[in-house]
């Protein structure tokens, strides 16, 4: 058997969708944040002027949500929130940041009950399991660390034993800096998906134009969507769990390499080839003098590691890549060349049975089963079962 | 999974088209899915009929064989051919091996003994009897399985049977167990062989263990004596096997 190429885009497409979060699922989302934001904007918060803004980042800003899989069952979703704080940071604390959030927060009599103990950075709300799916808002309480007048960049809290620090974080840059790479597919894409849309969810959406536009996912979208649930598996192993590359790293990486490829399949080895011709890296031999020069992934001389944040590039998302004889670069290399073997080199596998079983087995058993008849249609009822005549058979027992 | 493993379920699957669920786990691969066929037996009517099934194949397949069941409902549960673990119990394991041997393949398995297995099933529904006997459950049964194979009469040869097969494997020179003062070769040579071909060291000790459970608790009452050349093998096979 062999793979059609159009097809295996399509079902790649569809698993995507699937692992995506459900428009209902997040306009549930939206509307639960939105009273969490009014909530928190009707308080009264000492030295603070203007109206705190909260918004999403991470996954669900960037439209790369992936639901959780924990052995094998699919979990709640996670939603990051920021919290901003109309206070710059040197005119208060970290720790008076974090618990002003958190005291209005408990005021609330439902949130109160929601709320999970002070996590290291954020506030969590556990919304409880709806139509068997959850999720959790971690709240980000944030300060503005103003540099200049246009400035996004931001200063987080970080809670360590009981003493606080600030750290710098620019969700809203780091937003803009991914939308400039997934612009000229997102102006591609938006109109025949939020039709689709429309038409799936009408209850939700009377018409096309209240579609959000963070519904709409492209090519890298989806890439980046199928790395990510393609590492929850393949790390989830207790020897290899605790080198997991981090979402923010395949994130960056991919939306650099991505090359405004028209479908998933184009897009996702366009990325992966690209991530494996910088494996020499591990050796410490030299790579492709192009992709050097560009110089997304770095060894420095002294041997450790760089992926910068590109809105912040002091900010090195692989500062601990060295560690443990380089564990988390090798785990990272190995990783994508297993993206190559389980998601690139199906095309020509054998038997529709054992390509089903290969790809549940790093993508989700269930998502694939679903989508699996995209690739190879199920077979007409058969109508004339194998004859067997039995000779020599052998009695029936019961062990006791 | 392991190169002979994948081609034996592409045949598999090949002929029985509805067996294509296929999951890998550490220990396991499980092949499950519709198991249609048209079977018949001499002296016995040709039977229609699918079933759902789930084949659960070990990593060390085919030293051990692949347990299956019926996962659809369709056995009865006052049928009493099942292991308490639920699983469809073919045969006697040396009979299963035997049987296994004749195609000693995944599609040999299904054909040679989960279909006949199954066939067995709809005729006793219908009919209320067993189309090919039944074997006697527990240690009785692989007792039983052993003195029919060997045509032998009394169970204390046939411990001295089994004992042989652990202790010398198939010697055609030796003086055959069964105590008839001729050569194994020229005796029950032929019966050994096979006995001794379709086993691993595995199932043989699990069988040996099986029946010489059966003699303790009568040797133990005074029911029962060995003669003293079984009783010393006995003890230096109990010795080695660690009992």
């Amino acid at each position: 058997m062999t793979v059609d190429i159009t097809k295996y885009s399509k079902f790649l497409e569809q698993v995507a969708s699937e692992i995506d979060i459900p428009p209902g699922k997040y306009q549930d989302a939206v509307d639960r944040y939105q009273a969490v934001g009014r909530w928190l904007e009707e308080g009264d918060y000492p030295g603070c002027s203007d109206e705190l803004s909260i918004y999403p980042q991470g996954s669900f800003r960037l439209g790369t949500v992936v639901r959780p899989i924990r052995d094998g069952i699919e979990a709640c979703y996670d939603i990051d929130l920021v919290c901003e704080m109309p206070l710059q940071k040197d005119r208060s604390t970290p720790q008076a940041v974090k618990s002003m959030v958190g005291e209005r927060l408990r005021e609330h009599g439902t949130y109160r009950k929601l709320l999970d103990p002070e996590g290291r950075r954020c506030w969590t709300l556990e919304y409880a399991e709806q139509d068997g799916v959850g999720f959790h808002l971690d709240v980000l309480p944030a300060a503005l660390d103003g540099r200049g007048l246009l400035s996004t960049a931001l200063a987080i809290t970080n809670k360590n034993g009981s003493t606080y620090s600030w750290s710098a974080s620019d969700p809203r840059g780091y937003g803009a800096w991914f939308d400039g790479k997934n612009n000229a597919a997102f102006a591609r894409a938006v109109v025949e998906q939020k039709q689709s849309i429309q038409r799936r969810a009408s209850l939700i959406y009377a018409s096309i134009d209240k579609v959000p536009d963070q519904l709409v996912r492209t090519p890298l979208q989806r890439s980046i969507q199928l790395m990510k649930r393609h590492r929850d598996l393949h790390f989830n192993h207790h020897d290899r769990i605790d080198y997991t590359p981090i979402s923010i790293i395949i994130t960056t990486l991919a939306a650099h390499l991505y090359g405004n490829e028209a479908d998933v399949h184009s897009a996702l080895s366009g990325i992966v080839d690209k991530l494996q011709a910088h494996a020499a890296l591990v050796e410490g031999k030299p790579i492709d003098g192009s992709l050097a020069a560009i110089g997304l992934i770095q060894r420095r001389p002294d041997g450790t590691w760089y992926v910068g944040n590109p809105v912040n590039p002091a900010e090195n998302f692989a500062d601990r890549w060295h560690e443990d004889n380089h564990a988390r670069a090798r785990a990272f290399f190995a990783w994508v060349d297993a993206l190559q073997k389980d998601l690139l080199n199906i095309l020509g596998d054998a038997s529709p049975s054992l390509l089903k079983e290969h790809l549940g087995r790093v993508l989700g058993a269930a998502v694939v089963s679903k989508h699996f008849e995209i690739l190879v249609p199920p077979a007409p009822v058969i109508d004339t079962p194998p004859r067997i005549h039995i000779t020599r058979p052998a009695k029936p027992w019961r062990e006791v | 999974m392991r190169e002979d493993l994948r081609q034996q379920i592409i045949e598999l699957s090949g002929v029985h088209k509805g067996l294509t669920n296929i999951v890998e786990r550490d220990t396991e691969t499980i092949v499950s899915g519709p198991l249609s066929f048209e079977a018949s037996a001499d002296g016995g009517e040709t039977i229609r009929e699918s079933f759902e099934i789930e084949l659960i194949i070990p990593r060390s397949f085919p030293d051990t064989l692949p347990w299956v069941k019926e996962i659809g409902g369709r056995i009865e549960s006052d049928y009493d051919h099942r292991n308490p673990s639920g699983t469809l119990c073919l045969a006697v394991p040396v009979e299963q091996r035997r049987v296994f041997f004749e195609q000693a393949t995944l599609l040999g398995f299904v054909n040679r003994l989960v279909i006949p297995y199954l066939y067995g099933y709809c005729y006793w529904k219908e009919h209320g009897r067993h189309p090919f006997g039944e074997a006697a459950h527990g240690h009785e049964g692989i007792l039983r399985h052993y003195a029919d194979t060997l045509g032998l009469h009394d169970d204390v040869t046939v411990l001295a049977a089994i004992c042989f097969l652990l202790e010398h494997g198939y010697r055609g020179h030796h003086e055959c167990p069964c105590g008839s003062g001729r050569r194994v070769r020229a005796c029950h040579g032929p019966e050994l062989r096979a006995l001794h071909d379709h086993h691993t060291p595995q199932t043989l000790r699990n069988d040996f263990i099986a029946i010489f459970e059966m003699f303790y608790t009568k040797s133990q009452s005074g029911q029962i004596t060995f003669p003293k050349p079984l009783l010393l093998q006995l003890v230096r096979i109990l010795n080695r096997i660690g009992l």
